[in-house]
């Protein structure tokens, strides 16, 4: 069975006084258990309400959509925004960040102080622990947000342009933190980009979506081998697959 | 440095020496405005005879009796009104139609409701602090950040614990500054409200009571306390602020 299954999905806005807007248009797609998926697109192309219905936060208008043979809302998902500074809670520090999910889950205090321990351990922020959100780098918040939705225990981590308010070192290393996490845990991942390196790099499955209305474009395996390595950037496979999907924004 | 050092106190020593001035040449009669020396004379015998502290203490206690009342009932309707649209609209006139009246002009219905005594000055104070604070409870609401919320509907949080571990937090730096605001007003409510009936202690009182037999040194004494209850009040808050919402513009 698809763990995700999205069948002629369409999203349509209704402004007050103003002409219907029509951001998704017959979207279909099928994802499978422990897949991580990218979303490459053009700005503004409604990948973030794409994302948002998936999450059960937001209603399509059209079509159906089903998580696990269910409508969305009922699996559990992390969240990791691009917008750190506001989706996180600066009053708490880095360790109280990652233990909010497992409050939530009432996950008794030593095992989730246990858990959470563990994640900032991954991504090399254990011994930040203590510091308060706020007295962190942008690099390391996004890297608390991230542990926070693992803690979660979520069925689908959902990224949205998680990276893209970050340098390109700095973007380049925490796509290598994910990736350590990802390929211990295999959570099923949506993670949207409009950097086509980014959206290659990370992927299984890049779907490539339109311009408003979005559409799906294409849908393109990534062979490359796993584990990936930075050095992947420059190769003759990783360059084909780019120019590939360049190619579909060349005559817009 | 040492120049900058000095500049707060440019500006009251030029007060006083100007204080001085008038006083001395008799510009001023005696009876609106005593010497320096007449004042701190007087404010002297008041702190060493241990009269004044009896009359501090009532004050204080009155203010941050109302403060505290406030507190425990502004804060979460204020809350309330910036979580729920309904709330908010069917609370939000009487609010600023409450706000719109001065607190003073209701200190005779509130005589008759609560008695000459202290309940009707806390009352009064807890009144006016009470309105500051629902209005900035609110407004700490209002500015908090959606995503945050957008967040914590991702988790299925529930209702109780999204307003205590983010809607309320989120408020907090906004609360504060309500709460100094609040203070300030409570003390000014006691003050008037003493002047009028129904006690023998109290600031308030005691400047009436010196100005209604021209004991200028003594009612200056009295206006100077209050001010300075008022000062380390405020100071005092805004150390507890900068402590509590460590997080504030960070």
């Amino acid at each position: 069975m698809d763990f995700i299954k999205v069948d002629r999905v369409g999203k349509t806005f209704h402004k007050q006084g103003g002409q219907p807007l029509c951001v998704l248009d017959d979207i279909s797609l099928r994802i499978q258990k422990g897949e991580f998926v990218t979303f490459f697109g053009p700005n503004g192309s409604g990948k973030t309400t794409l994302l948002n219905i998936l999450a059960g936060i937001e209603l399509s208008t059209m079509g159906m959509v089903r998580v696990e043979g269910k409508p969305p809302g009922h699996a559990k998902v992390g969240f990791v925004f691009q917008n750190y500074n506001e989706s996180m809670m600066p009053w708490r520090t880095a360790i109280e960040n990652v233990l909010f999910p497992l409050e939530i889950l009432h996950v008794s205090s030593p095992q989730a102080t246990r858990i959470a321990e563990n994640l900032l351990k991954k991504v090399g922020l254990l011994e930040h622990k203590e510091k308060y959100f706020y007295e962190l780098s942008g690099g390391q918040k996004q890297l608390v947000a991230i542990c926070r939705a693992y803690a979660y225990n979520p069925d689908l981590l959902i990224m949205d342009e998680p990276f893209s308010s970050l340098d390109y070192s700095t973007t380049r290393k925490m796509e290598m933190y994910l990736l350590n996490i990802w390929k211990e845990t295999k959570k099923t991942t949506l993670f949207v980009s409009h950097d086509v390196d980014e959206a290659i790099f990370l992927a299984d499955k890049i779907i490539v979506l339109s311009r408003l209305p979005a559409r799906v474009k294409e849908i393109i395996s990534i062979n490359l081998p796993r584990p990936r390595k930075l050095s992947m950037l420059s190769t003759q496979a990783f360059f084909r697959i780019r120019q590939k999907v360049l190619r579909m924004f060349e005559n817009e | 440095m040492n120049r900058k050092r000095l500049l707060p106190f440019i500006v009251p020593i030029s007060i006083l020496l100007f204080w001085s001035i008038i006083t001395h040449f008799h510009f001023v009669s005696k009876l609106f405005v005593p010497t320096p020396i007449e004042f701190v004379s007087a404010l002297l015998l008041l702190v060493f005879s241990g009269e004044i502290i009896g009359h501090v203490l009532a004050t204080l206690y009155r203010t941050l009796a109302g403060f505290l009342v406030a507190c425990i009932i502004g804060i979460p309707i204020g809350l309330l009104m910036g979580y729920s649209n309904r709330i908010y609209s069917s609370l939000e006139f009487v609010v600023e139609f409450f706000r719109s009246i001065p607190a003073t002009a209701l200190f005779p219905l509130f005589l008759l409701v609560f008695g000459i005594g202290d309940e009707s000055k806390i009352a009064l104070s807890a009144w006016s602090a009470g309105l500051v604070l629902i209005v900035n409870a609110m407004y700490g609401v209002h500015l908090g950040k959606e995503l945050r919320l957008k967040a914590a509907k991702t988790m299925h949080v529930s209702g109780l614990d999204t307003m205590t571990k983010i809607i309320f937090p989120e408020a907090l730096p906004q609360i504060f500054t309500g709460m100094r605001v609040a203070i300030s007003l409570s003390l000014i409510i006691v003050v008037v409200a003493e002047m009028f009936v129904g006690t023998t202690y109290g600031l308030g009182r005691q400047i009436m009571d010196a100005q209604l037999v021209y004991r200028v040194g003594e009612m200056y004494s009295y206006i100077f306390a209050a001010g300075i209850v008022g000062f380390i009040l405020n100071k005092g808050f805004m150390q507890i602020e900068h402590r509590i919402v460590h997080w504030k513009g960070k």
